[in-house]
């Protein structure tokens, strides 16, 4: 068998190996040459972005008002750049009483013409920057080309468009990605469309009520959960049929919007969701029971310190541990579960929040009548048998 | 002279195989960077920040004997923006003064806070927490000589679905932690776990235990770990992670589904590497459990780290990172080609063993055998030296592409000075810094071998942090 080595060696002196040297050497020679070339581009083209940032901000009422004509700075790419992000900017910084003028700005210029027209014609990373800067724009008619590029096969197109969309934070920005998730085909991140829905449903949230009625399976989970978040009282019973919906991540987000709604009406539906027999359903209530200011919630959170999941009961000892005034009664309410897991439970999240020195002084600096006595008893067996259970499961559990 | 021949073959083979598999990992990590930055362009963090659906997170820090930077380091996590934060600081039997250190800066109080161990670890001494940041908790427990066990102990306590481990002598930037964290948004059903890149720190200036000025280190044998970790990252995990075949998430910096993590039994106690083990156990398990998944990386979000300064130290190092390797593929070993377990088994496990674990052995078995055929006449002199600059020169422009991605996509050295002396080392990085690590890693091979899997401390400068006036 002929040496691989000697076979090359036959190409002699100007064969594979000298020439993969030269190659190399000219790869090395190559990437520096790019590197060196592009560090002075890029330091001359922020340099000259600089000097114009500068001109042009010195005449930026002009250029707003229209008095130096958008021609004068249009047609140059670096001007033109310059002066969309400074209006985009000013844009998104804007309360709606300051936003005509950048708006009319965009519109005079044709700057909003030009990226309504990349967004509808190009493709790839030029089309998404037109996506998402139409959706800075915050501007009405980019709506129906951002709804456009909701139909592209890209799904990186599709993105942009959803989250331009998400940005304009228009009602109206919303209906378009409704009706695509509705027909339960349309592939976009989750997390990017309920950002999306949120930021435009958030002054009219009442929006989504029809489409969660109409909608079935996780795009049903997906609108209920954007509504969780942006519930307010206005909705009212609408959010309380929910509470009683077939589907448990439904009943989740439904306990979520009533904690948001922070109305009375809500506790009797929290009431029954936090006996729900999904764990996760129990928990969201006990979450939503924290937000609620009234008092009746107490015997619902004690009565969830007890439950059978430690997820919900950690959860409920967390919102009853942080309800000062009420610290002692609910004391006594959990002692006299006699479940020793739910004071525990509450004893812990006591010492978490740094309340149990307040409740352990407050016993010290009474009288000592019987009652307190007993009740001070109960606490110190509990906190050290917290720390009981900690090193115990640590030693059971444990290898070593 | 038949088995020299043989063996210079499968030598050159090996060496064109392990470099032209380097250079597709370098051309899918170009594209995939530029990608990348291209969509960093249009993220805005403050409404990642904003939205209601950004999940809680627990940093867990892992401590032993870090006194020096412990403080810094804390404080630097707590300045981390992010909205919904935990920090577990798992004092693992420090001898020095780190808990005392924690305790006067942090005002500790004990707690008697609920601690179920669901994975196994050595008795906690105490939990602490904060009066001066209620987001802080410090476990102190006893020690268990490894770093994986309080890690576990941090894993326990945490109480968010998602959790990152953060080495103690290092620092994050601060909105490293969103950054990574948009990977798991990308597709929070899938991604199960998200890398971020370590970088070096020394030589850089650190104002208020953030890095103020990123600066490359003085000394020879810190910038070629800058090169190499350069490499490591943007190319190397990069293009692994491009086609979810990544085996391995920086234990310095890494976000995990909780619940995922403790499903595999957590991190490994007493694995030498315990970050490759758990990245290859979970592969294993979701390949098992046929689960959709990604394992990803992302390369914007940046953790600072020391390294080591002395020659004795890095060597201490490297021979841990192969003993880790070796106590991770061993054990692994029936994944090897395996139609369950996908790429995993075909790709990436493979070529570990090849061009990872194997390497030096190979290399030095190669030098030896070119040698003696160059002695023996079998090889001549002038195609050695042609095959050996043939080497060096790939080699280099191996490296100095990981520059290039950097300059491309990131550009932390602003200063053109640095980037020349990045390139300027890149020269040597391949002789003799290369034969260096290749002894360093046979000494961590003969040390597995003989089961010495010690951890043996190295030499820290620490975080030197400058305060604002």
């Amino acid at each position: 068998m002929e040496s691989i080595f000697k076979g090359i060696e036959k190409l002699g002196p100007a064969g594979l190996v000298l020439q993969a040297i030269l190659v190399s050497l000219l790869g090395i020679f190559l990437l520096v040459g790019f590197i060196v070339l592009r560090r002075w581009y890029r330091a001359r083209y922020f340099r000259r972005r600089n000097e114009r940032t500068v001109a042009l901000r010195s005449h930026w009422d002009e250029i707003l008002s229209g008095t130096i004509s958008a021609e004068e700075w249009r047609f140059d790419p670096l001007d033109c750049n310059i002066v969309e992000s400074i209006l985009l900017d000013s844009i998104e910084m804007s309360s709606a009483d300051k936003l005509p003028p950048l708006l009319d700005c965009l519109r005079v210029s044709g700057l909003l013409d030009m990226r309504i027209y990349q967004a509808r014609t190009s493709r790839g990373w030029k089309q998404r920057t037109a996506l998402l800067t139409l959706g800075r724009t915050r501007a009405v008619e980019a709506i129906p080309a951002l709804a456009e590029g909701l139909d592209s096969r890209l799904r990186e197109t599709r993105i942009a468009a959803v989250r331009g969309l998400g940005r304009t934070a228009r009602t109206e920005a919303a209906i378009p990605i409704l009706d695509r998730i509705l027909t339960g085909q349309f592939d976009a991140p989750e997390r990017s469309l309920k950002n999306a829905l949120v930021n435009c449903c958030r002054a009219h949230p009442q929006v989504l009520i029809n489409y969660v009625e109409h909608a079935n399976g996780p795009v049903r989970e997906l609108l209920a959960r954007v509504l969780g978040e942006l519930a307010s009282p206005e909705l009212g019973e609408e959010l309380l049929v929910l509470a009683v919906d077939p589907l448990p991540e439904v009943r989740a987000s439904a306990a979520r919007a009533l904690g948001n709604t922070n109305t009375s009406y809500g506790l009797p539906a929290l009431h029954t969701l936090a006996s729900d027999p999904e764990w996760f359903v129990r928990l969201r209530a006990v979450v939503a029971l924290g937000q609620i200011e009234n008092i009746g919630k107490i015997k619902i959170l004690v009565r969830a310190l007890c439950d059978v999941n430690r997820h919900v009961r950690q959860r409920a000892a967390w919102v009853l541990a942080r309800m000062e005034p009420q610290l002692e009664q609910i004391l006594e309410d959990v002692v006299a579960t006699r479940d020793d897991y739910a004071l525990q439970s509450f004893v812990s999240e006591l010492e978490r929040s740094g309340a149990i020195e307040k409740i352990v002084s407050t016993f010290d600096g009474s009288d000592y009548p019987s009652e307190e006595t007993t009740l001070m008893e109960v606490v110190t067996k509990a906190r050290k048998q917290v720390e009981l259970t900690g090193q115990a499961a640590a030693f059971a559990a444990g290898a070593h | 002279m038949h088995l020299l021949a043989i063996s210079n073959d499968t030598l050159f083979l090996y060496y064109v195989l392990s470099n032209v598999i380097y250079l597709a990992l370098l051309i899918v990590a170009i594209v995939k960077n530029v990608r990348h930055s291209h969509r960093l362009g249009s993220q805005r963090l403050e409404l990642v920040k904003a939205s209601p659906f950004t999940p809680p997170i627990t940093l867990i820090v892992p401590a032993h004997n870090e006194e020096r930077s412990i403080v810094g380091s804390v404080g630097a996590l707590l300045g981390l923006e992010y909205p919904s934060l935990e920090v577990i600081v798992v004092n693992d039997g420090s001898s020095d003064d780190t808990m005392e250190k924690l305790r006067q800066a942090y005002r500790l109080q004990a707690a008697r806070i609920l601690y179920i161990a669901d994975i196994a670890t050595a008795p906690l001494r105490s939990i602490y927490r904060s009066p001066v940041d209620s987001r802080l908790f410090v476990l102190d427990k006893e020690a268990a000589g490894c770093k994986a066990d309080a890690i576990n102990a941090g894993i326990n306590a945490a109480t968010s679905p998602y959790v990152c481990v953060v080495d103690a002598d290092s620092i994050l930037e601060k909105e490293s932690l969103i950054r990574i964290m948009a990977g798991v948004f990308a597709d929070p059903g899938r991604v199960i776990a998200v890398g971020g890149i370590v970088r070096v720190l020394n030589g850089s200036r650190v104002v208020n235990n953030q890095i103020e000025e990123v600066r490359l280190p003085k000394s020879a044998i810190e910038v070629m770990q800058v090169i190499e970790y350069l490499r490591a990252f943007l190319v190397g995990r990069e293009a692994w992670a491009g086609f979810n075949m990544l085996p391995i998430i920086s234990g310095a910096f890494g976000v995990f589904q909780r619940d995922l993590v403790m499903q595999v039994g957590g991190f490994r106690t007493h694995a030498v590497g315990e970050d490759l083990d758990l990245v290859i156990r979970m592969h294993r398990r979701l390949h098992e459990e046929h689960r959709s998944y990604h394992i990803d990386f992302i390369p914007d979000p940046t953790c600072w780290t020391e390294v080591p300064t002395d020659l004795k130290s890095l060597a201490r190092q490297r021979a841990r990172w192969h003993k880790g390797l070796i106590d991770t593929l061993w054990p692994n070993r029936d994944m090897l080609f395996r139609a369950r377990y996908g790429r995993v088994g075909w790709l990436v496990l493979p070529y570990m063993w090849i061009f990872e674990f194997f390497a030096p052995i190979i290399e030095v078995v190669g030098y030896s055998t070119i040698i003696l055929a160059l002695i023996s006449g079998v090889l001549s002199k002038s195609f050695f030296l042609q095959f050996l600059l043939f080497g060096y020169a790939f080699a280099t422009l191996i490296s100095i592409g990981a520059v290039l991605l950097e300059e491309m996509t990131f550009r932390r050295y602003s200063d053109w000075r640095e980037v020349a002396r990045l390139l300027i080392y890149c020269l040597f990085e391949h002789f003799p810094y290369r034969q260096l690590t290749m002894v360093w890693r046979l000494q961590g091979i003969w040390q597995y071998l003989r089961g010495d899997l010690q951890w043996r401390s190295m030499k820290r400068v620490g975080i030197s942090t400058d305060t604002d006036a």
